[in-house]
């Protein structure tokens, strides 16, 4: 350990960091403007660059170090800016669409927490790592994410909730295990800007055939 | 030049190629040789792998066993027929100006980055880079899905993206956790997530914890593979993409994911109990094989019909595995027959598509007069698909059978099973297994059966020209069709070899 800190304190101060992220998976659930969404998904990042390299820190592994900078230069501004692009081309001024509205949507992430904290239990109570409520919260976090792009009809939406789910997925493997093997996190770093990339096409084409990018919409195919 | 260097090396310079090239003859040209290319690599590793047994290489990222080479074999080959068959396909949709030379480039293009991502996948030894291989198909795909860009083809790419990209952010939290407790034994080493170092320290690795991990992996590569409940991106998919396409989505791609679910198999079976993935094998397995199996009642289209056919044998494939024993070699041999046939009709029904003008059954009469040898390829691809003799799907569904008729239940089952297990003896629930597995397959024959002699026979309306000219096309149906034959009839034992190894690679001696 490079400063003499009490290693208290880097489990504290990871669990604080979750807890952050976490929030901010809230407040973007609750949230009614899209570009809002957009910074508050930008914030979340932040803060999984910051946990990140506080992991490193204390446990003195300098690869997460490039982990927690290219989460910053691909999760803080490059794919924000890919989305505040397309929402600027798509013209979607009008507030986020609810398949369910918000009050409801924050009782149900509620309790998608309570079950990520149950299911994680068994693998808590093993716990040997300064890190052991992040698992958890990391779950929480990508069962969020996924309950996102079931609750909300527009694509950009959609695309945010699928970028909060690979978030909850990297503090799970900063938490759980002190990041992947770095060759590993380079791929799935690439997957996520191309994904992101992709969405962003898709909504441009969704805009142009369908005059809307409301995903309801797309209801051509059935049995 | 090593096969596996070839393998990898081989499409990432078509894509090069195909970005840059503009000629429609010098692209098929180049795919065609980079296919072939592939093939040779492929024979070279099996080579390798036959005389001296499983290796590793490139720092331990590359590792070739049995299965590998299984798997690599029937990509390669399927590989080479999408590329012999998208000629007459590309240059019929340019002749009625549907697409411009500088889509075929893009379409070559992803294509190849499909083959690379499909291969990197399979030769991986790291189970983080197979998931990055596998998303990577994904990314690949999804446009060549919506290639028509018609409003429901843009809708099935859209579809086939979001839920695979869930689907598949599911098998990485798996892999993570995967991770998390090899690091425990390990320490922070990169090989950790290798699945020959997993195997090695299987005996340290947390039960609890990698049981965990196989449910979320399972579920993520699942819905790549297009088990049921999460299969319903499968019928779109496969009904919008180009005929080629289709043909290396159902043959090809789903292979694939059964493959990175089985090489996480593996690590379970050697720390749980085994048993434990089996069971979740099975139930899943049973729930497609019979939710594809009604609604192949139910279908209108041609290509949604064999996409559900797809759904059904991927649930046979799967209780094979789960049942283990000759069910695995049952298993894999299914997968092999159901790539070819699979493929074949695919092609042919695309060449029913160009000359019909549509997909849909009820209006599809008379193939037999109008195209002869495309309808012959569709009969013998339909027999092999419900698994009448000799086709290789019969022998590999009654291994199937076997093997789930001598299941001994052990150790820890399904959750959902508990109360089943306490009440009723094994042979009863056999007995059960094996009934509902007998019903569930004379609904899907009778299902596919019926819409396709319906398009066959009869008489065709007076607006289709008959008779249809020897052409490019129709020299992949007679070699696809060739190695389907070949494959039930009198498997060479070359590849009977490569089978048995695969074979000892998803379940090891001595367990």
């Amino acid at each position: 350990m490079p400063l003499s800190l009490h290693p208290d304190l880097g489990s504290q101060l990871i669990n604080l960091c979750s807890m952050l992220l976490l929030l901010t998976t809230f407040a973007i659930v609750a949230q009614r403007r899209l570009s809002a969404c957009v910074d508050l998904f930008a914030l979340q990042s932040l803060f999984l660059a910051v946990t990140a390299a506080v992991v490193a820190w204390f446990t003195d592994s300098p690869h997460i170090y490039i982990a927690a900078l290219l989460t910053i230069a691909i999760k803080t501004v490059t794919i924000p800016m890919i989305l505040k692009k397309v929402i600027e081309r798509v013209n979607v001024k009008r507030e986020i669409e609810f398949v369910i509205n918000i009050p409801p949507s924050l009782l149900i992430c509620g309790a998608l927490v309570i079950l990520a904290f149950s299911v994680t239990e068994p693998i808590a109570k093993l716990g040997f790592l300064l890190t052991r409520d992040s698992l958890a919260i990391a779950l929480a976090i990508v069962l969020i994410g996924f309950f996102m792009m079931i609750a909300r009809k527009k694509a950009v939406t959609q695309i945010v909730g699928f970028l909060m789910m690979e978030n909850g997925l990297f503090l799970g493997a900063t938490a759980s295990a002190y990041g992947m093997p770095l060759i590993v996190e380079l791929g799935v770093f690439f997957d996520v800007l191309v994904a992101a990339l992709i969405i962003g096409v898709y909504t441009h084409r969704l805009q142009d055939t369908f005059d809307s990018v409301d995903t309801t919409k797309l209801t051509g195919l059935k049995e | 030049m090593s096969g596996v260097a070839l393998l990898l090396a081989a499409p990432p310079l078509a894509a090069l190629l195909s970005l840059w090239l503009r000629a429609p003859g010098t692209l098929h040209a180049v795919t065609l040789a980079a296919m072939a290319a592939t093939v040779g690599g492929a024979i070279a590793v099996a080579a390798r792998l036959l005389n001296g047994g499983p290796f590793l290489a490139y720092y331990d990222l590359v590792s070739v066993d049995g299965l590998t080479v299984f798997v690599l074999l029937i990509m390669t080959v399927i590989g080479l027929m999408f590329a012999l068959y998208s000629r007459p396909y590309l240059d019929h949709y340019m002749a009625l100006g549907v697409i411009t030379p500088k889509r075929i480039s893009r379409y070559y293009c992803l294509f190849h980055l499909f083959m690379f991502a499909m291969t990197a996948a399979v030769l991986a030894n790291s189970l983080g880079l197979l998931w990055v291989a596998i998303e990577g198909t994904t990314l690949a795909t999804t446009f060549l899905i919506n290639f028509f860009k018609r409003r429901e083809s843009l809708e099935a790419g859209w579809k086939y993206l979001i839920l695979c990209s869930v689907g598949i952010a599911l098998a990485l939290f798996g892999t993570v956790l995967m991770y998390s407790s090899s690091v425990r034994a390990l320490g922070e080493v990169s090989g950790a997530l290798n699945v020959t170092e997993l195997l090695r320290i299987a005996g340290q690795l947390d039960p609890q914890i990698v049981k965990l991990a196989f449910v979320f992996i399972l579920v993520g590569y699942g819905t790549k593979i297009g088990l049921a409940p999460m299969h319903t991106w499968v019928p779109d998919a496969y009904s919008e993409a180009p005929a080629p396409v289709s043909a290396m989505l159902a043959g090809v791609l789903e292979t694939v994911a059964v493959y990175a679910v089985l090489r996480c198999k593996t690590v379970v079976d050697a720390v749980a109990a085994p048993g434990y993935a089996g069971t979740l094998f099975i139930l899943f397995g049973f729930v497609s094989f019979a939710i594809a199996a009604f609604f192949l009642l139910l279908q209108r289209d041609v290509k949604r019909l064999f996409a559900y056919s797809s759904i059904e044998h991927m649930g046979i494939a799967a209780i094979g595995f789960g049942a283990g024993g000759v069910g695995t070699l049952g298993a894999l041999w299914h997968l092999l027959g159901h790539a070819l046939a699979k493929s074949l009709a695919f092609f042919a029904a695309g060449n029913v598509r160009m000359r019909f003008g549509t997909r849909e059954i009820g209006r599809i009469r008379g193939l037999i007069h109008v195209q002869p040898v495309t309808a012959l390829a569709l009969v013998v691809a339909t027999l092999a698909l419900v698994g009448l003799p000799p086709f290789a799907l019969f022998v590999s569904e009654v291994s199937v059978l076997s093997a789930l008729s001598a299941q001994v239940y052990t150790g820890d089952t399904f959750h959902l099973g508990h109360f089943l297990t306490i009440t009723i003896a094994d042979g009863v629930r056999n007995l059960a297994l094996v009934a509902l597995f007998l019903v569930v397959s004379l609904v899907a024959f009778g299902g596919l059966m019926y819409r396709v002699m319906g398009m066959v026979w009869g008489t065709p309306s007076d607006e289709i020209r008959q008779g249809e000219t020897w052409g490019r096309g129709h020299a992949v149906l007679a070699l696809s069709g060739g190695l389907l034959v070949i494959a039930g009839v009198m498997m060479p034992q070359v590849i009977h070899r490569v089978m048995e190894l695969a074979v000892m690679t998803v379940t090891p001696a001595g367990r």
